[in-house]
């Protein structure tokens, strides 16, 4: 891995800081290749874990033969395989995620914001002797980069990741579909999204594939604070960033009634990934997103 | 029916304004692109109803708070549509008679009668199939819009939105003679259904004497009243005048008539402003009488002065009558000639009591010496009395003497009769005290020395010889007219000892007015007679001031004091024309000619004259000099005639004093008594309680009120 990058969305100094944490998961994970992560695999290369009682058609190499002599009884033994983690990057690349950039260049949007922590987390990834792919959400699968461990591997997706563009989008379930259908390994997705799609309730039941797959799937909900409360003044005009048209109201009239139903959809947000056990994660823009990360690693690493 | 129906095109218009300054005034929106637009929306759709039914809601309220005060301004009388019939398609003519005399302007809660007027009026010229109408403005010279009935409403309806009232009073009786030849211009081949319809406040000093039976039979005639039911309350200015003379450097004693209109007395306080000067005069004024307040007013000026007397620290019904403009001619000391052939030395005697009388002064005369001691009677001065011969009578002298006195002349010669008469043509006054044969002689002789113009309304004559005048006494006095009039009721025990003898029998003429008779005595003899000639006047004293105690009497001085009073303010007495009639003055016999003559109407508070109303009427020589004569006399206030800038004449227009009373007319006297045989349908306001209905526009207020408290908690409910 190079100590400098051309990438804008890849801070290396910055990333120097977070080296030395790891990315890592509680759940036992299928991995490529040996690594530091439980593996679902109980084989015999690993560490020992656990007795079990003989049952006919066990491996009798792992049958414990002096167990048997002594107490007469038939245990086999069990070894945790360890094995690396194929972590997938899905980003969505809605056009709600480019909200935040007006002005341009006065503060980051979501989707700049997702860029960064989507780099920085390749990094710390690839760092961590893992597997770090990239999926790029729209209407359809805009781009899949299967999980690779090689620092070219890993330049690539970021470059992949500073290419992004947001489209007008308004359906995301059906990428995440497409997603599961090629990705064939149970690893980690870690999705990010501001989730503000019409189709909240697919987009869950395409992660609830996910799930029976025994896959890991961390949520993180990209929110900017801006949009948690209407803006102050008499009237506003104004424009959808997904061509959803226009409209004119005060916001002091609706204020109220507004952050009511953004509270209620980033609670709904919650619920259904903490119900189809998710991992969720709130993440505002307003927060420096190497903070965001270094916390979501300590809190990873329990 | 509406008292200013043009309130209403103003709320119309005044209605958008909530509107307009809703649409106008709404922020003009910031764009911003958002990614939560469908939360925004979804907001918008739940509020928009609410927030637009608030708006709705609040600008209904501010709009027809808006209307709500348009329509109170507006002052709408419920009820009063249909009051004439129109319930058949029947051809029609209709003479409408606006009152537009000065007791229209009474107001009554706050509005003045003649808008009431107006709106009745309105009404009656709507326009309506198969109808010709005509309106005639009652002002004191009645005038018709058109000379036929016509059907351009539009035209009428303009002019009676023109029409304002006058300070005038209504004739009545010409009114309804236009009316009906307005109606009788109309062919009745068609069965032509005939209305008169009358918009007045019906004044009882006005139509009282109306006739309608002059009016085409048939004719239906609807009266409708804008007269309150109660009478409003008044006070009123009738009369400024001067008791006797107004002289320079003498106090001029004034007369202020007032009357109080009303059931209650009021202590009412006058000020008087002439030239200078100025006083206030109070007293107190019964109900419905009238009172004569008098006070005293320094003059420094000779000459005309204008000015006005204003009732202070009244609010009544009719604002306009409270003030009154009043001229004055004042003049230096007056002048006295004394014909007579008694000498001044000669005590007692009737030209020694005379000259007592009138120039109290003591002394000078020449008592004694010179040729009157001779027994000659030359010319000679006594105070400010020229004791003159009429045998050789100074035409100079007798020319500027304000007044002649003649007492025992003896015979006068012709050239002395004919200067005289001069005195009386130049407007100023002769006393003669009649009491011998030869008076009798020179008095018929002066009648005819005026071709009969000057008319004694008693032919004198000498006692018959068997008939001697001995211990009469008076019986019959005009007790309300100068030169009685101001010893009020202790006359009757001043004259009570009065005795007296000689004199001249009387037989009264033919044709004579018994105003110029003012005294008799017990024999029916004259005491006291006047005549006019021009401006001039002439009193005849008929008595024997040495066979009577009159001269010995307390009456006796003051009773030639207001003979002579009364005849130095002939022809220069405060003048006062009423508004809107026709005038003729004469000028003063000592002015230029009428081409070097100007007329300046009243002036502004700064004294310049009123544009357009400056010159009124017209000067023109005659024969006995020069005539002012005028259609309609102006608006209240002074006019005078100006040689080289100074006024050499004045005279006040004034309201007429029957204005001021506004007590009407029963509906039943009118439907009784006036009508003359024609269907009169009386309708009053009063009658179907205009005053309850005149409160509507209080009403209207209120809803305004609770539209506006209605919008503040249509605010306060949803913003809740």
């Amino acid at each position: 891995m190079p100590a400098t990058s051309n990438n804008r969305f890849v801070e290396m100094h910055a990333l120097t800081a977070l080296e030395h944490m790891r990315f890592t998961t509680r759940h036992r994970i299928e991995g490529t290749y040996t690594g530091r992560h439980a593996s679902r695999q109980l084989g015999g290369a690993g560490e020992f874990v656990d007795y079990r009682d003989y049952t006919p058609g066990a491996d009798l190499r792992r049958l414990d033969w002096k167990v048997l002599a002594r107490t007469g009884k038939a245990y086999v033994r069990l070894f945790q395989d360890e094995t690396n983690l194929l972590c997938t990057l899905a980003i969505d690349a809605s056009g709600s995620m480019q909200f935040g950039a007006d002005p341009p260049g006065a503060k980051k949007s979501k989707l700049e914001y997702v860029q960064y922590l989507a780099c920085a987390l390749a990094h710390v990834i690839n760092r961590g002797q893992d597997q770090v792919g990239l999926a790029i959400l729209a209407d359809e699968l805009v781009a899949c980069i299967p999980p690779g461990g090689t620092a070219s591997h890993v330049t690539f997706i970021q470059e992949t990741i500073e290419q992004l563009t947001p489209r007008p989008t308004v359906h995301m379930a059906g990428a995440l579909r497409q997603l599961f259908e090629q990705s064939r390994q149970r690893g980690v997705l870690l999705l990010m999204s501001d989730f503000l799609v019409d189709d909240l309730d697919d987009v869950f039941a395409t992660v609830r594939l996910f799930r029976h797959r025994k896959s890991e799937v961390v949520v993180i909900h990209v929110i900017d604070p801006d949009e948690e409360r209407l803006p102050a003044g008499a009237a506003y005009r104004f424009t959808g960033m997904e061509n959803e048209g226009v409209v004119h109201c005060s916001p002091d009239e609706i204020r109220d009634l507004y952050a009511e139903r953004f509270s209620a959809h980033a609670a709904a947000v919650r619920t259904l990934a903490l119900s189809n056990g998710c991992d969720y994660r709130r993440v505002s823009t307003a927060i420096p997103y190497l903070q965001t990360l270094g916390g979501f690693l300590v809190e990873r690493s329990g | 029916m509406f008292v200013n129906p043009w309130a209403i095109l103003i709320g119309v218009l005044a209605a958008g304004l909530p509107l307009a300054v809703h649409f106008l005034t709404r922020p003009r929106p910031v764009r911003m692109p958002l990614s939560t637009i469908k939360f925004v929306h979804e907001a918008v759709l739940h509020r928009r109803t609410r927030h637009r039914l608030r708006d709705a809601v609040v600008l209904a309220m501010r709009c027809l708070a808006v209307l709500l005060v348009a329509l109170a301004v507006a002052r709408p009388f419920l009820g009063q549509a249909g009051l004439s019939t129109v319930d058949d398609q029947a051809d029609l003519v209709r003479v409408v008679v606006l009152d537009v005399s000065q007791s229209l302007a009474a107001t009554s809660h706050g509005i003045e009668a003649f808008e009431r007027a107006r709106s009745l009026a309105a009404g009656q010229l709507e326009y309506r199939r198969g109808m010709k109408a005509d309106l005639i403005l009652a002002g004191a010279r009645p005038a018709s819009i058109f000379k036929r009935a016509s059907s351009n409403f539009q035209v009428l309806r303009d002019e009676l939105s023109k029409a304002r009232v006058k300070p005038e009073k209504s004739a009545v009786q010409e009114a309804l003679n236009l009316a009906s030849e307005i109606i009788a211009r109309e062919d009745d081949s068609k069965g032509l259904r005939r209305e008169v319809v009358i918009v007045s406040d019906f004044q009882r000093s006005n139509w009282a004497a109306a006739d309608f039976s002059v009016l085409p039979e048939g004719t239906r005639i609807e009266l409708q009243s804008v007269a309150p039911a109660e009478t409003p309350p008044n006070l009123a200015i009738l009369r400024v005048a001067a008791q006797g003379r107004a002289e320079v450097g003498r106090d001029l004693r004034l007369e202020v008539e007032v009357a109080n209109y009303s059931e209650s007395p009021q202590t009412v306080t006058v000020e008087v402003l002439l030239g200078g000067a100025s006083v206030q005069l109070s007293g107190l004024c019964g109900p419905n009488l009238k009172t004569v307040l008098t006070g005293e007013l320094p003059l420094h000026e000779t000459g005309w002065q204008t000015g006005e007397a204003r009732l202070l620290g009244v609010s009544d019904a009719l604002a306009a009558d409270n003030v009154r403009a009043c001229v004055f001619d004042v003049r230096p000391a007056p002048r006295l000639a004394l014909v007579t052939r008694e000498s001044a030395a000669k005590r007692p005697s009737a030209s020694y009591f005379i000259e007592r009388a009138v120039a109290p002064v003591p002394g000078a005369s020449g008592d004694g010496a010179g040729p009157e001691a001779a027994g000659e009677v030359p010319s000679s001065a006594t105070g400010g009395l020229l004791r003159l011969d009429p045998a050789k009578l100074d035409r100079e002298a007798v020319g500027s003497a304000d007044l002649v006195i003649v007492v025992q002349p003896g015979r006068l010669a012709e050239d002395s009769i004919n200067q005289l008469v001069g005195v009386v043509r130049r407007g100023r006054g002769i006393l003669y005290v009649a009491s011998d044969a030869a008076d009798a002689v020179n008095l018929r002789q002066i009648a005819a020395a005026t071709s009969g113009i000057l008319k004694f309304p008693v032919e004198f004559a000498p006692p018959a010889a068997r008939q001697p005048r001995r211990n009469l006494f008076l019986a019959e006095m005009q007790k309300d007219q100068p030169p009685f009039q101001i010893f009020g009721d202790e006359l009757p025990a001043l004259v009570e000892t009065l005795r007296f003898s000689g004199g001249l029998d009387s037989r009264r003429l033919e044709g004579a007015l018994a105003e110029d008779i003012l005294g008799q005595y017990s024999d029916r003899s004259v005491f006291l007679a006047s005549a006019t000639l021009n401006a001039g006047g002439f009193v005849v004293l008929n008595a024997d001031l040495t066979a009577s105690n009159l001269p010995m009497s307390p009456l006796y001085v003051p009773l030639l004091g207001e003979i002579v009073q009364k005849l130095l303010g002939q022809g220069r007495r405060a003048g006062e024309i009423p508004c809107g009639e026709p005038f003729a003055l004469s000028l003063p016999p000592d002015a230029a000619a009428a081409a070097e003559l100007t007329i300046a109407g009243p002036a502004r508070g700064d004294g310049s004259p009123v544009d357009g109303e400056a010159a009124v009427g017209d000067l023109a020589d005659d024969g006995a000099g020069v005539m002012w004569k005028g259609d309609a006399a102006g608006r209240p206030g002074a006019y005078r005639v100006m040689h080289k800038n100074s006024p050499i004449f004045a005279v006040a227009a004034a309201i007429p004093a029957e204005e001021s009373d506004l007590r009407t007319i029963p509906a039943k006297v009118f439907e009784e008594r006036l009508a003359g045989g024609r269907e009169v349908h009386f309708r009053s306001l009063s009658g179907l309680g205009a005053d309850e209905r005149d409160t509507v526009w209080s009403w209207l207020a209120v809803a305004c009120v609770v539209c506006l408290v209605g919008e503040l908690a249509a605010l306060k409910g949803f913003k809740t």
